[in-house]
């Protein structure tokens, strides 16, 4: 089952790709033809069926651009 | 499976005392993510209410903006004095300075010397990244042997103007000091032990042991001229061999 998920502000990231380098999962990639509005490449979630929601990218976003969100199987 | 007994929470998002500002920093800048590790240490330490943050005259100047407890900009590397005062006036803040490598090692060196050796309950938090990033570059104090800048442009040499200063190292042998210890946040496990340290660092100030240090070691890529991923691999091997991490001081009575 999906485990997590993490949604990018597309007005904070400025594209330098700390998150690509550090999810083991690769879940997240730089798209070449989005930019965000200040003309920077940007993050985007890939491969949601592998994320973890580890939350390292999170924490390793410099530009606080990245939120995790967790999937719970409560029955 | 059921979707509807699946919740969704979400579990990591900034923290409550930082503002909505944008982060002002070049991309790949590691100051962002010290600036989480600080927040989120007075976040679960809950002292948001007493906390006084005091920013230097470096790129951390407008972190500021970025705080939502109490903060002040002192420029030109007086925040120990400043910190002193309002100390001294509410000896119940807890005051933390965040200063670079050359606002803390360069202008501002006598001013933190003398509140190492008055054994002042001030934090300090220094961000060395090697260079006057603010400024385009020119060599700092803690400019690696051989790196090159724009005032060094065939590499630092002790000969012409010396060696790098090791803040760490230095505060630890002073006798005022409760805790001094060096970190990084280039890795996930680095983050984490920088959480700790600055977690420490706070907890020593509070119980009124003494002066407490913590410097990190950050990159800054645009001046080193590399790109944001190269430069996490330039502080493990360049930085790292120059500047060991660890805890140099860590003492429960300064007497």
């Amino acid at each position: 089952m999906v485990k997590g998920e993490i949604s990018i502000n597309e007005a904070l990231c400025k594209g330098c790709g700390l998150c690509v380098y550090h999810c083991s999962r690769g879940c997240i990639t730089l798209s070449a033809e989005k930019l965000s509005p200040s003309g920077m490449p940007l993050a985007s979630f890939i491969n949601a069926e592998k994320c973890t929601a580890c939350c390292v990218c999170a924490w390793l976003c410099p530009d606080f651009a990245i939120e995790v969100y967790k999937y719970t199987d409560v029955s | 499976m059921n979707r509807e007994a699946v919740t969704k929470e979400k579990i990591c998002t900034a923290p409550k005392s930082k503002t909505g500002m944008p982060i002002m920093h070049c991309p790949g800048c590691h100051y962002g993510i010290i600036i989480r590790v600080i927040c989120e240490v007075i976040d679960e330490m809950g002292i948001e209410g007493d906390v006084v943050g005091l920013t230097s005259v470096s790129c951390s100047g407008p972190w500021a903006y970025s705080f939502y407890f109490d903060s002040a900009l002192c420029p030109h590397g007086r925040s120990p004095a400043m910190g002193t005062a309002i100390k001294r006036i509410h000896p119940d803040a807890i005051v933390f300075t965040v200063q670079g490598d050359g606002d803390l090692g360069a202008i501002g060196l006598g001013c933190f010397m003398n509140a190492l050796l008055r054994a002042e309950k001030l934090t300090t938090i220094l961000l060395n990244n090697g260079t006057y990033g603010m400024t385009g570059g020119q060599m700092s104090p803690t400019t690696l042997l051989g790196m090159r800048t724009t005032t060094t442009s065939e590499g630092r040499d002790y000969r012409v103007t010396g060696f790098p200063l090791h803040a760490a190292e230095l505060v630890a042998s002073m006798k005022g000091v409760a805790y001094s210890a060096r970190c990084t946040v280039h890795t996930p496990a680095n983050f984490q032990k920088a959480k700790r340290a600055v977690r420490t660092a706070f907890q020593k100030q509070i119980d009124g042991v003494g002066y407490s240090f913590v410097e990190f070691l950050s990159a800054c890529p645009p001046i080193w001229g590399v790109s944001p991923v190269e430069a996490l691999k330039f502080i493990s091997e360049k930085m790292m061999a120059e500047y060991p991490l660890g805890e140099f001081k860590n003492v429960d009575s300064i007497l």
